[in-house]
């Protein structure tokens, strides 16, 4: 299973990123950690005619820390999230699910803006930061703008990313001290892809409330948006109406799955 | 064709490298370095793993190209290296390895838990160690050695 | 008793070089000017081919199948009653039958160039419908994929006597269909074939990654229409085979063409997608039992139909009939079984031809007679386990001849249950299986299967097959070198089992000599004695014999050159640790080898003119087998919600008879007991109604990892075999047997409360949830359900 043949490059700025990018108008493919998208490559199932590797972005590797907010590089890896030290709520929860992401070896080299880029529904950064209701940066040849990660994954594998974007950095916004928070992975098998995710986010003090069911084969839910984002009754059958009524594409006993995930997130960050 | 420096144990190798080939693959075919095996090449099983700027990473799945500037080290690196050698003795000991062949990924992958973490029970290590297969061994004679190379390192104080 | 002989659980002298990253696979392998090769495979199952598009300057690089004209097609035969032979064409010509066939072989100066090569390759077909489930292939009206098949059955045969009148008159009768689904081997090298033309010994030279280079030379020698001293096969280190490296592959015969052909070095070396879609090829039986008791559950009868999806072609040497014999023959088990009858057939269909994996049958029908006797035993409402003890063959009736007219030579089965009872508080598992029904906690079940395992199949069983797997005496070569240490050479082929280890330590034993000073040599024609190779758990019984013969040979030349040299007669010297001892004199077996290499003069004349290097043989006076056995024990939990299971404890009680390394033995059942699990659990190839397979990388295919499973708790008998050297069996295989029985009798002894059960594997959650919603318990309300 060898790749086919592509250019590569790796530019020193921003700026040259966003030139090659647009030059090549779909036909580059970013490169980051490469857990993704190498594997798609030698599968050949991704055949770009230029692989552009933006690992010399030093700036996109770090992680800053303000009273309000904390800016993720898109080129941070899912370890050094694991690993991070900074206290809180919203770093307990970043550790969590940075922790819970396939194995050590991915790991150590996967990126959070890699991951979140690639759009795997089933990954499991895009419904944290969906949770968390993270803004995105990305950067393109006219300049920079910002989306909200709820409206970033458009379906599987296809972003808002246009002609020439990409993902530089991931805006979380902090939460208090009091805040709580929950995440469960639900899977078959140790370090497989989820088959469903709950997630919530619950802040008092800053009035947020948000529950998110993630790994459908779309883009993550935002459940209970029209109630004040929380469920009438932490409760199995409540949130598999919810789920049905938000996700009605999924089927079965998904619907099931989806909730009871859901449910242990709940369970689990309410409970300490 | 690109043009690439980085250091592969310790030595500094300039090459021009096809830029779809494999870390895994330089490192094999062009290096003679065939301690590091092929397994998978989609980043799953592990055989592949070398240590990649200090951390374990797949080699399978990690570009030649995009290893430019950076340092890599493989089984053959460790040869007298104190840790491998108590990893290597408890493989060993504990029946750890049977055909071999996951055998260098699993040593590369043990050696970046142990020094990463003070302290790993049962249910750690097989977390940690669930990246890399086996077909063989059934895992236990792995999960022992670990077990007790954490205790060498806790003794060690 | 040496230091490091038979019982020692001496450290294994394969570790040093894999440790240290110098092992030599077949993949290490580099020699001036090779060629890699990548196949074109067929994208669809069943098709009639027409011509390819090769552009002519890519045509010198890219060989079809008319190109192998000079290739006979592979064609498996045998006098196996009830078998029809077809053709297996190396490289399919007129049709295609089965996803991932080969096409055509592309030749590039590196595999990625290779790989382009393929893609510029382009096969023009009619497609056929396709044959995909092998009860459906039976029928009429499914297209036939072999003209000489009726109705797509390469073989079906009929044993033993008539129970129509159990049907009407037996007190207790359940019947099940049980289905195991198709797997890949996985092995973690996958298989790698490198072939050249070696000048200076005229001869074509396959490294093979093989677990039997020798049965290898012989096809080559057959199809390639060659001269088998123009061959020579080399195993290099092998990373895993569990009978996938076994037989003779196309890709063996294709290699050797092309380094014939071209006179240039080439090398293929199998990837994972290739694996996981052309080499999904095992495991897929379906078996419908009836079981017949009285009122206690005691046995009457067994009644079973096996059908066996084999899929497109029958594979050499072993034929595809391999698989349905050997479950026929093995289904009643370790039970005392008075009435007996089965039908099998083993059918044609779109899929990778079948092959043997680790314990062949074995699995399936473990799968399916443990299964029928608990379903018997919820039947008569008593507990499993009583039912299985009091229907197995007591230790009293050993040796045992079984309905099947096999020869259990010796055990203890009863005593394998308890020990495995006494290792689980089943009182108090009970307990809490009750409590988690009432409290909605996670569903506890408890489960258990026991087997009995023919292993070390010699002449006698495989000879009424008439195939060309036939074993007759093994043989072994040894030799005691200058310096007073042994040489070993065997043509059997280590791919994790340690032989050059356990082999060492059965010279070991009989000549009192450490391991450190015996070097195993194995697993290359040119330097090896004949053997049919490493399979079906006989090794250390067959090559074990002949070493041990071997020495004894040894041992007797030696005593009359240590008489001679003592100045004794041959009958006063005893030999003990190395050495011939008489009175306050000895001899040791470094200082014959001494004299016999450096001062043969003082050797007396009657010496064997055979000198220290003796051929040795062996095969037991009564080969019918030697049968190990074992009990094992999940205890899982299968969660509400998600239906999934988690095993929380496992438990397996061996005996493989007298074991030669403790601990290889231990290693071969966790491993066993693991690839079970993955049988159980996890491993599936699906596909959909075209044949398309629907797994083709570790993404889709689920293989157990270190996570998922417990430690497993392993406790050994040694119940020595009557007709063995050393009173040895075979252990290769045995752990993956019970997996999946005891795990599927655990998910039903949790779902019981239910009146749920599930009959297949691998028992994936959603066949827990569809086994519920038959039983009337909606998906999704498992959580809050009570019985």
């Amino acid at each position: 299973m060898k790749a086919s043949a592509f250019d590569y490059v790796r530019p020193a700025t921003v700026q040259e990123v966003t030139a090659v990018l647009a030059e090549n108008d779909g036909d580059a493919r970013v490169l980051a950690g490469g857990q993704s998208l190498v594997p798609m490559l030698n599968l050949r199932l991704a055949r770009p005619a230029v692989v552009v590797d933006i690992s010399a972005l030093d700036a996109l590797k770090r992680i800053e820390v303000s009273d309000s907010e904390v800016t993720i590089g898109a080129l941070v890896t899912h370890a050094a999230l694991e690993f991070s030290q900074e206290a809180g709520p919203t770093f307990d929860l970043l550790r969590k699910v940075a922790a819970g992401i396939a194995y050590r070896g991915v790991r150590n080299r996967g990126t959070i803006g890699g991951s979140v880029a690639h759009a795997d529904p089933a990954a499991d950064w895009i419904s944290c930061l969906a949770a968390l209701d993270a803004r995105l940066t990305l950067e393109g040849p006219s300049g920079a703008r910002q989306v909200p990660a709820a409206d970033f994954m458009l379906s599987s594998f296809t972003t808002v990313i246009g002609t020439g974007e990409f993902l530089t950095h991931i805006h979380v916004p902090r939460l208090s001290a009091t805040a709580q928070w929950g995440y469960y992975k639900h899977n078959r098998k140790v370090g497989e892809f989820a088959e469903a995710i709950g997630c919530f986010v619950r802040d008092d003090a800053q009035g947020i409330r948000r529950v998110v069911a993630g790994a459908l084969s779309s883009p993550p839910v935002r459940l209970f948006a029209d109630q004040g984002g929380w469920p009438s009754a932490i409760d199995i059958a409540v949130l598999r109406a919810e789920v049905e009524r938000a996700a009605p594409a999924v089927e079965g006993a998904h619907v099931h799955f989806h909730a009871a995930a859901v449910l242990r997130a709940l369970q689990s960050g309410l409970a300490s | 064709m690109i043009q690439v420096s980085f250091t592969v144990n310790g030595e500094r190798v300039d090459a021009l490298v096809d830029p779809r080939m494999s870390l895994a693959d330089f490192l094999r075919e062009k290096l003679h370095l065939t301690g590091t095996h092929i397994g998978c090449e989609h980043g799953v099983c592990g055989a592949c793993t070398v240590h990649f700027d200090g951390v374990s990473a797949r080699s399978c799945i990690t570009l030649v190209a995009a290893c430019d500037g950076h340092d890599v080290k493989t089984i053959e690196n460790y040869e007298t290296d104190a840790r491998m050698e108590t990893l290597r003795s408890e493989f060993s000991r504990e029946h750890a390895l049977q055909c071999g062949y996951c055998t260098p990924g699993m040593l590369m992958t043990s050696y970046d838990i142990l020094t990463r973490f003070p302290d790993l029970d049962q249910d750690g290590i097989r977390r940690e160690m669930s990246g890399n297969l086996c077909r063989c061994t059934g895992y236990q004679g792995i999960v022992r050695a670990l077990q007790n190379a954490f205790a060498a390192k806790r003794n060690e104080g | 008793m040496s230091s490091t002989g038979i019982g020692v659980s001496v450290p294994r002298k394969e570790d040093r070089r894999h440790l240290h990253g110098k092992s030599t696979f077949v993949g290490d392998l580099s020699f001036p000017r090779m060629l890699d090769v990548a196949f074109v495979r067929s994208p669809v199952a069943h098709a009639t081919l027409k011509d390819a598009e090769i552009d002519p300057e890519d045509r010198a690089r890219v060989f079809i199948g008319s190109d192998l004209a000079a290739v006979s097609p592979i064609v498996a035969e045998g006098t196996i009653p009830g078998y029809i032979k077809t053709d297996y064409p190396v490289m399919a010509r007129d049709k295609a039958n089965f996803v991932g066939q080969i096409l055509a072989a592309c030749l590039g100066p590196s595999r990625a160039e290779a790989e382009d090569l393929a893609e510029r390759v382009f096969f023009d077909y009619d497609e056929l419908d396709a044959v995909v489930d092998a009860v459906a292939a039976t029928g009429p009206g499914a297209p036939a994929i072999h003209p000489e098949l009726p109705n797509n059955v390469f073989h079906r045969m009929e044993q033993g006597t008539d129970l129509s009148d159990l049907y009407a008159t037996a007190p207790v009768k359940v019947t099940r269909t049980l289905k195991l689904a198709r797997q890949a081997i996985v092995p973690m090298e996958g298989r790698g074939v490198v072939a050249l033309w070696d000048e200076r010994a005229d001869q074509l030279v396959v490294y093979s990654s093989t677990q039997s280079p020798h049965l290898v030379r012989n096809g080559l020698a057959e199809f390639l229409r060659l001269d088998q001293n123009r061959i020579r096969v080399v195993a290099p280190d092998v990373g895993g085979g569990f009978g996938y490296k076994a037989i003779l592959h196309p890709e063996e015969l294709i290699l050797g063409f092309l380094a014939l052909k071209l006179k240039r070095p080439v090398r293929w070396l199998e990837d994972r997608r290739e694996h996981l879609t052309a080499g999904a090829n095992c495991r897929e039986h379906i078996y419908t039992m009836t079981a017949f008791g009285d009122a206690d559950g005691r046995l009457l009868g067994l009644d079973a139909d096996v059908v066996v999806d084999a899929g497109a072609y029958s594979i050499w040497p072993h034929t595809c009939a391999f698989d349905a014999i050997q479950a026929a023959g093995i289904l009643p088990g370790p039970y005392q079984v008075p009435r007996y009858h089965v039908v099998t057939r083993t059918v044609a269909t779109n899929k990778p031809p079948i092959q043997a994996y680790r314990a062949v049958a074995r699995p399936g029908a473990c799968f399916a007679t443990e299964l029928t006797i608990d379903a018997l035993a919820r039947e008569v409402k008593r507990e499993a386990y009583q039912v299985r003890r009091e229907n197995l063959v007591p230790a009293a009736a050993m040796p045992y001849k079984a309905v099947t007219g096999k020869l259990y030579d010796s055990g203890d089965y009863p005593k394998s249950l308890d020990i495995a009872l006494g290792a689980i508080d089943l009182t108090q598992l009970r307990a809490e299986q009750k409590a988690r029904l009432a409290d909605g906690r996670a569903l506890l079940g408890v489960g258990f299967a026991t087997y009995t395992e023919h292993t070390g199949v010699s002449t006698s069983v495989l000879a009424p097959l008439g195939t060309r797997l036939m074993p007759g005496h093994e043989q072994a070569a040894v030799r005691i070198t200058p310096d007073g240490g042994v040489d070993i050479r065997t043509g059997v082929q280590s791919h994790g089992q340690g032989m050059e280890t356990s082999l060492a330590q059965v010279a070991s034993e009989v000549l009192g000599i450490h391991t450190d000073k015996i070097q195993v040599t194995h697993g290359d024609t040119a330097l090896t004695p004949y053997s049919t190779g490493t399979y079906a758990s006989r090794c250390m019984i067959m090559v074990g014999g002949a070493v041990a013969d071997a020495c004894d040979r040894l041992i007797a030349r030696m005593r009359v050159a240590a008489a001679h040299l003592m100045q004794r007669a041959p009958d006063e010297l005893v030999f003990r640790d190395g050495a011939f001892h008489a009175d306050n004199a000895s001899m040791t077996v470094e200082q014959i080898a001494y004299i016999h290499y450096f001062v043969p003069a003082e050797l007396p004349e009657g010496m064997d003119s055979g000198g220290l290097e003796v051929t040795g043989g062996y095969r037991p006076k009564i080969d019918t087998g030697a049968f190990a056995y074992s009990t094992h024990v999940a205890v899982l939990e299968i969660d509400r919600d998600f239906a999934t299971v988690k095993l929380r404890d496992y438990v397996a009680v061996d005996d493989c008879g007298i074991q030669v390394n403790p601990m290889i033995v231990d290693g071969q059942v966790w491993g066993g007991i693991v690839q079970g699990i993955g049988t159980a659990l996890y491993e599936e190839v699906r596909y959909d109604e075209t044949g398309q397979p629907l797994a083709s990388t570790f993404a889709d295919y689920l293989v157990p990892g270190c996570g998922d499973i417990p430690t497993i708790r392993l406790f050994k008998t040694e119940t020595a075999s009557p007709f063995t050297r050393f009173g040895i069996k075979g252990v290769g295989e045995g752990g993956a047997i019970a997996p999946p029985a005891a795990i599927v009798n655990a998910v039903n002894d949790a779902l019981m409360p239910f009146g749920a059960e599930v009959a297949e594997v691998p028992v994936s959650p959603s066949r827990i949830l569809a086994a519920l919603e038959a039983a009337g318990v909606a998906p999704g309300l498992v959580a809050g359900a009570r019985p």
